[in-house]
């Protein structure tokens, strides 16, 4: 294959002209073959597979395996507990995404700066996201402990609270809790991602602002916002799907309740399909979770869509 | 022993040989493949080699491990006989409960005879005999062997008056005390749930713990077994007798139950915290020595007298659980058990293990080396035990009376409904609305 | 930067670090002194953040009693293996996408990303009887493939996000020189992409090092078991011992935070400072 045939292919097709085999058409899916081959390997048997058991009545218990079409989803439709563990699901993923987004953003502008001992503050502020997750849970069980966690005894000697707070055993205070904990777990993650995004800003165009006066909160709202939009957008929807899925956290935690008020998708689902061996209804409930998630996806991307669109 | 060995060795060359001819097909096929599956190859070759001589079964187990380990004994058995071969299969460790579940599952609904030998958690029991997974073991157990079991864990091990598992370990809730307090206040130890909670409230109130009783309430299968020991020792029960009909919507239920919110609501002898712990968040505040009482499985003793975990070394007690007026004590109970895979290809020599794992010797050693309960009651007379694990052997009493929980091939569906109706129960105070609504949704699962 | 910062900026930006520094590092900093402490201080009224008694029989069976490390070198080999065939494989993906005519290449990032959106609880099972079938349970390579598959959707999308950055003039210039397609890739693109190979390396290698459910489902001895399900079986049947976890955290974590110090002063900054893309 000779440089000249590569000038040749890129430059331009001539019809009759050069390659029988058109390397210009393949390569393109030739390069994205070995992704294709590895997610197909690994998702596309058990998705199919998924899918076809929530048309189906299977549960390993009673030992049947029959077909009953949109029965399970109609199920769903009228369980309390599918929509209270949803409702919740999403009211996570919501305050969870925007949260870290915010605060990402504000760590991310912070460490774009330079001052002494940036580097340090950078790694730390890696340290979040590198604990292991088994640790983290059991650690903000333990620092949320109502009786004798840290936060309690923090607050208490700055004179913040009188008495000890109830985090974890709570109604009110547990889905604010989880959420508190995973915020502190996974900024890190769009800290990192969003920092990344701001070095590809060209500093011309920065210099260029500034030197017609611009300040710098004019600077990032005009200048490096919209520049950051795409990566702020893929970030966030990486970000929303995996706060769809939450389940270490939850599970270590509450186990979903107390009084289910932090039941999630994920733990009803683990608990069905794991506990009960429901799997025709646990699929169900995974496609349900599907269909959500490429709702929200969908959101992301028109935006993303329209904003990659315009920058070309 | 050295006939076997040069047969061994026989064969080996045998296999070295025919290897060497196929090595080159071999050897390109595997060329992409990772180390891993070569090793994997490696290690069948060998013992395809023993197999020959020995009947190769598996035997999966969730990990137990104290000083020794549950393959160091599967170790024993291999070294002391050579007809059977076991191969051990490590599952997970009981605290990942559902995934050692799923593993199990997973195997045997497979129905191709692997694992030959397993271990079920109590609970799932039913759920295994009613798919028909576990091998009946009637006829290799009869009444007579079968009488040198607690009787109640051989109730636990049978399902439509088939015996589809064989006692192996045995645990259950207890009430751990400060004896050091209890004697500074001239008390006896209570027997009665009214009389702990007197106790309770008097040391709470003159100052000498932070909290009088601590249990566990997170919406979790550990907030069953509370539950399961304070209704039965109201005389009252989740299911009905004949496991059909639920009647956790009783009365005797709802009083006890009532008991339970009244200890954090009422008689404030537990922090509303109790509603998110399980058995190590409670444990830790009582050998941290700031409780009065404790309910919680046989674990907390040996913490209780370890002087880098523990501030109340030499200071607790231990007793059964308290009762209502007219009722008995009832402690959950807990353990794992043996099962033989129904579709199992070598029925002897899967039941001369269990034979062997069962027998009394061994069940010594993993309550010497493993700190396992046993679950023959002549194993807690030996001296070997009385020397080695002392606090066990005053256990006998606690676990002759242990009551399980319901026995329904879907337990997992009804102790779901049962968390979610306890807690809610537990949060709002609406007890017998609840716990009505419970039986409900019991009688929907079960399908009556 | 032009200006001088003022002195009002200068403190804000301290102020900022600081707040930063006790946020992320907080936690871990308990967890380290934990480490150092018996397990019955850590329910003392008043928690000490100095150990007194300082003990190292967390770190001592961590190592004697827990074998940690035949953990620490799995996760090694799964997470580099994981981190560099998703880097190859997205990099090849995403070079696709965003560099090649490919029609309906919206289409085929949202295949990418919805295939990662299915549930993993609900994967688990039959992947593990797939796996079980081909002889794969308890290797290194079950967890590669599996993480590999996990891991490609955010490499994908993120390296993608960053090659739509990157100017076309680049490309035209590439082959005008007479440059191959593989070549624009390997010689031009990925070593001006370095940051966010780096970032997205990271991240991936963070979140294999990390995954536990997959891990625990597929390996059942210690010669494959990762990091986090060893962690997991440090607790036997209920009792937690909380100090040996938090040596196992800090053994696991400080190694990290090195390699992040290291990447990020010699990568990251190297590259942009000397203003690559002008």
């Amino acid at each position: 294959m000779s440089l000249q045939q590569t000038a040749t292919a890129i430059a331009g097709p001539r019809k009759g002209a050069g390659n029988p085999f058109r390397w210009q058409l393949v390569t393109p899916w030739l390069l994205l073959l070995p992704a294709f081959l590895s997610l197909a390997s690994v998702s596309v048997y058990p998705i199919l597979k998924g899918l076809w058991l929530s048309f189906t009545n299977t549960s390993l218990v009673t030992q049947e395996h029959d077909f009953i079409g949109f029965g399970n989803y109609r199920l769903l439709w009228v369980d309390d507990l599918f929509w209270n563990a949803w409702w919740h699901t999403i009211t996570f993923t919501a305050v969870s995404t925007l949260a870290e987004t915010l605060l990402g953003l504000a760590i991310a502008l912070l460490l774009f700066e330079h001052f002494a001992f940036r580097g340090v503050v950078r790694a730390a502020m890696l340290v979040p996201w590198a604990m292991p997750t088994v640790v983290t849970s059991k650690m903000f069980g333990w620092l949320f402990d109502g009786q004798h966690g840290l936060i309690n005894y923090l607050l208490k000697s700055a004179g913040i609270i009188k008495d000890n707070v109830n985090w974890l055993g709570s109604v009110d205070n547990a889905l604010w809790t989880i959420i508190f904990a995973d915020v502190w777990k996974t900024t890190p993650f769009m800290a990192l991602l969003l920092l990344a995004g701001l070095h590809t800003i060209p500093k011309s165009l920065i210099e260029a602002a500034r030197m017609d006066g611009a300040r710098s909160l004019a600077t990032f709202w005009y200048v490096r916002l919209p520049m950051l939009l795409p990566t702020l957008l893929i970030a966030g929807l990486f970000r929303a799907l995996d706060a769809f899925r939450v389940f270490d956290l939850v599970y270590v935690l509450t186990g979903g309740g107390p009084a289910d008020s932090t039941e999630t998708l994920s733990t009803l689902n683990y608990k069905t399909l794991f506990s009960t061996l429901q799997f025709g209804y646990g699929s169900a409930i995974s496609t349900a979770m599907f269909i959500t998630e490429a709702l929200i996806a969908l959101g992301f991307c028109i935006f993303l869509y329209e904003r990659l669109r315009r920058q070309r | 022993m050295s006939q076997d060995e040069s047969g061994r060795s026989a064969a080996k060359t045998a296999l070295a040989a025919s290897l060497n001819r196929r090595s080159l097909l071999k050897g390109a096929s595997l060329a992409a493949g990772s180390m891993a599956l070569g090793g994997g190859l490696l290690a069948s070759t060998s013992s395809g080699a023993r197999a020959a001589d020995r009947t190769e079964i598996t035997f999966a187990s969730a990990k137990f491990y104290a000083k020794k380990t549950i393959a160091q004994i599967v170790d024993a058995f291999n070294e002391s006989q050579s007809k059977i071969h076991v191969k051990y299969i490590e599952l997970p460790p009981p605290s990942s409960s559902t995934e050692v579940h799923q593993a199990l599952v997973q195997q045997l609904a497979r129905r191709n005879g692997a694992p030959d030998v397993f271990t079920q958690d109590v609970v799932w029991i039913a759920e295994f005999a009613g798919a028909g997974w576990a091998l009946p073991l009637d006829e290799y157990f009869p009444a007579a062997a079968r009488a040198e079991y607690f009787p109640g864990l051989i109730d636990a091990c049978t399902y439509q008056g088939k015996l589809t598992a064989l006692p192996w370990i045995v645990d259950g809730g207890m009430l751990f005390y400060r004896k050091d307090l209890l004697e500074a206040a001239g008390a006896k130890v209570p027997e009665t749930w009214a009389d702990m909670a007197m106790i309770a409230a008097e040391l709470q109130k003159g100052g000498k713990v932070d909290f009088g009783y601590l249990w566990q309430g997170k919406q979790a299968e550990v907030l069953v077994c509370d539950a399961v020991e304070v209704i039965a020792s109201n005389n009252g029960s989740i299911l009905s007798a004949d496991g059909k009909t639920a009647s956790v919507g009783s009365d005797q239920a709802v009083e006890a139950m009532q008991f339970l919110y009244d200890t954090i609501n009422t008689t404030k002898i537990s922090p509303a915290d109790v509603l998110s712990w399980d058995e190590e968040p409670s444990r830790l505040p009582f050998t941290a020595g700031k409780a009065a009482f404790l309910r919680n499985w046989s674990y907390v003793y040996g913490i209780a007298q370890d002087p880098s975990a523990s501030s109340v070394v030499d200071k607790v007690g231990v007793a059964p659980l308290p009762h209502f007026a007219g009722g008995k004590s009832a402690a959950c109970l807990g353990g794992y058990q043996y099962g033989v895979n129904a579709s199992t290809k070598h029925r002897e020599a899967a039941v001369e293990f269990l034979t062997w794992m069962s027998s009394p010797a061994t069940q010594l050693r993993f309550a010497v080396d493993l700190g396992l309960a046993p679950t023959r009651p002549a194993v807690f007379n030996e001296a070997e035990l009385a020397k080695e694990q002392p606090f066990m052997q005053t256990l006998q009493g606690v676990f002759t009376g242990a009551t399980p929980r319901p026995v329904t091939p879907k337990y997992a569906q009804v102790s779901l409904a049962l968390q979610s109706g306890f807690s809610r129960g537990l949060v709002s105070g609406d007890i017998k609305k609840e716990l009505t609504a419970t039986a409900s949704k019991i009688d929907a699962i079960l399908g009556t | 930067m032009i200006y001088a910062y003022s002195p009002l900026r200068r403190f804000g930006l301290y102020l900022g670090a600081l707040l930063a520094l006790i946020w992320s590092g907080g936690p871990f900093l308990w967890q380290l002194s934990s480490s150092f402490q018996l397990d019955r201080e850590l329910t003392t009224g008043s928690p000490k953040f100095w150990p007194a008694p300082f003990t190292i029989e967390h770190y001592v069976n961590l190592v004697v009693e827990k074998s940690f490390q035949e953990y620490i070198y799995n996760s090694i080999i799964v997470a580099s293996l994981t981190t560099l065939f998703c880097l190859f494989v997205g990099a090849l993906a995403a070079f696709s996408l965003s560099r090649l005519d490919v029609r309906g290449k919206f289409g085929v990032l949202g295949i990418i990303l919805s295939i990662s959106m299915f549930p993993q609880i609900a994967i688990v099972g039959p992947l593990y009887l797939l796996a079980s079938d081909l002889g794969l349970l308890d290797t290194y390579a079950s967890l590669v493939i599996t993480y590999l598959a996990l891991g490609l959707p955010l490499v994908t999308w993120v390296l993608f996000g960053y090659f739509e950055t990157l100017p076309r003039e680049i490309d035209e210039a590439a082959r005008m020189d007479g440059c191959s397609t593989l070549g624009l890739l390997f010689r031009i693109i990925l070593p001006i992409s370095l940051p966010s190979l780096v970032t997205t390396g990271l991240l991936a290698f963070i979140a294999a090092w990390n995954e536990f459910m997959f891990a625990l489902a597929f390996t059942s001895s210690i010669d494959h078991q990762t990091v986090p399900v060893g962690i997991a079986n440090f607790t036997n049947l209920y009792y937690v011992p909380w100090g040996d976890i938090a040596a196992a955290s800090v053994v696991v974590t400080v190694p990290l935070i090195v390699l992040v110090l290291a990447f990020q002063k010699h990568i990251i900054e190297g590259l942009t400072q000397g203003g690559v893309k002008e």
